[in-house]
């Protein structure tokens, strides 16, 4: 009787170890990553500790990007999808922008919620930004060619401004960075790196295994 | 086949060759397809155009500009080099004979900035105008639609 049944519980215990087991096909990609600080959508200081008990997918990138960051964003929307809604509560897409000064919290907000409500976009300071992307070994540079006020580029009808101020405002500024999308853990460890060409359903694999350590 | 014969033969070959030949002069002959513009969000100062330029003539062409009321536009390149993603301005492309130029994400795209919202909405169409060196211009409707990917 005592035999079956300590079997049981071995077999049990050992079925909760297997649930909790660290996924070695991800090891911890130490050096990359770390604590921060930034400011999220509502303005208010926010710690990267905040997402602890979360699977993050962080990338980088700035709202004036026409090619890579809205491919990159409808990917993280179709990567999103794939996860189950219980899935999805225990996984947060944040997107840091590079270029802080004219993202701001609220622009930031409003442009990433059209691509999900649910994704969290991250500003802060230029020293807060940098800080972040050295963090993750990521890079960032303006290209200065590109920014002149687009009044000045060729068009069929000239665009029209108020005023003064606003053709000033009027500039196209790009940048180019850092494409690559980090797979953190549930404490905040980078544990794959990935891109937008991963297949959606292996990414999925992964969250998965670090949801269920 | 007597000599008569040959002569008319011969005549009736130049004058069809006077014919024939002229429209087998080497031209460009430019076909852009499946164009649309990725929808921005409200707040967006810019967006991207995908599609396809071919040219199916005999000749090669090159882009010089793309216009629209819609937007400021430029061909641009996205290249990805040691996981950064940098994008180049192409003002002059040329399309050589019996190739395309293929548009699509984090490759050869329209960037589109400067952009009337008011016209870039969902199933909305915007004009681009397209001008070639040879061709000169070529106007095409582009639907404005959500991103796919």
């Amino acid at each position: 009787m005592l035999k079956p049944m300590l079997l049981g519980i071995f077999i049990f215990l050992n079925t909760l170890n297997i649930a909790s087991a660290f996924d070695e096909s991800l090891p911890i990609l130490s050096g990359v990553g770390g604590e921060f600080t930034a400011v999220d959508a509502d303005g208010n200081t926010i710690e990267s500790t905040n997402f602890k008990g979360s699977v993050i997918i962080l990338a980088f990138g700035y709202t004036n990007c026409a090619d890579v960051c809205p491919f990159t964003l409808g990917y993280l929307k179709r990567l999103y999808a794939g996860l189950s809604s219980d899935e999805q509560k225990k996984t947060r897409i944040v997107f840091v922008t590079i270029d802080p000064k004219y993202d701001n919290p609220d622009h930031l907000k409003k442009f990433i919620g059209h691509y999900n409500k649910d994704f969290i976009g991250l500003s802060g300071s230029q020293e807060q930004i940098d800080y972040i992307v050295s963090l993750y070994h990521a890079e960032y540079n303006s290209l200065a060619t590109l920014g002149v006020p687009t009044q000045n580029i060729r068009r069929v009808n000239p665009k029209l401004f108020a005023d003064s101020q606003e053709a000033k405002d009027d500039k196209a500024t790009l940048f180019s960075h850092t494409i690559t999308l980090y797979l953190l853990d549930k404490q905040g460890n980078t544990r794959s790196l990935e891109y937008t060409g991963t297949p959606v359903e292996q990414f999925v694999g992964k969250i998965r295994a670090l949801i269920h350590e | 086949m007597n000599k008569s014969w040959l002569i008319k033969l011969l005549i009736l070959s130049a004058l069809v060759a006077v014919q024939v030949l002229p429209t087998l002069k080497a031209q460009p002959e430019i076909k852009l397809d499946k164009f649309w513009v990725v929808l921005a969000p409200a707040v967006a100062r810019s967006t991207a155009g995908y599609g396809v330029i071919k040219n199916e003539g005999n000749q090669e062409d090159t882009l010089i500009g793309i216009q629209s009321n819609s937007a400021t536009i430029m061909l641009h390149k996205t290249e990805i080099k040691s996981g950064m993603a940098r994008m180049i301005h192409s003002p002059h492309m040329t399309i050589k004979s019996h190739s395309e130029l293929v548009l699509e994400p984090m490759s050869f795209h329209l960037m589109l900035t400067d952009l009337d919202m008011t016209t870039l909405f969902e199933g909305a169409e915007i004009i681009l105008q397209f001008k070639f060196e040879k061709s000169g211009d070529i106007d095409i409707a582009v639907p404005v639609r959500e991103i796919l990917y």
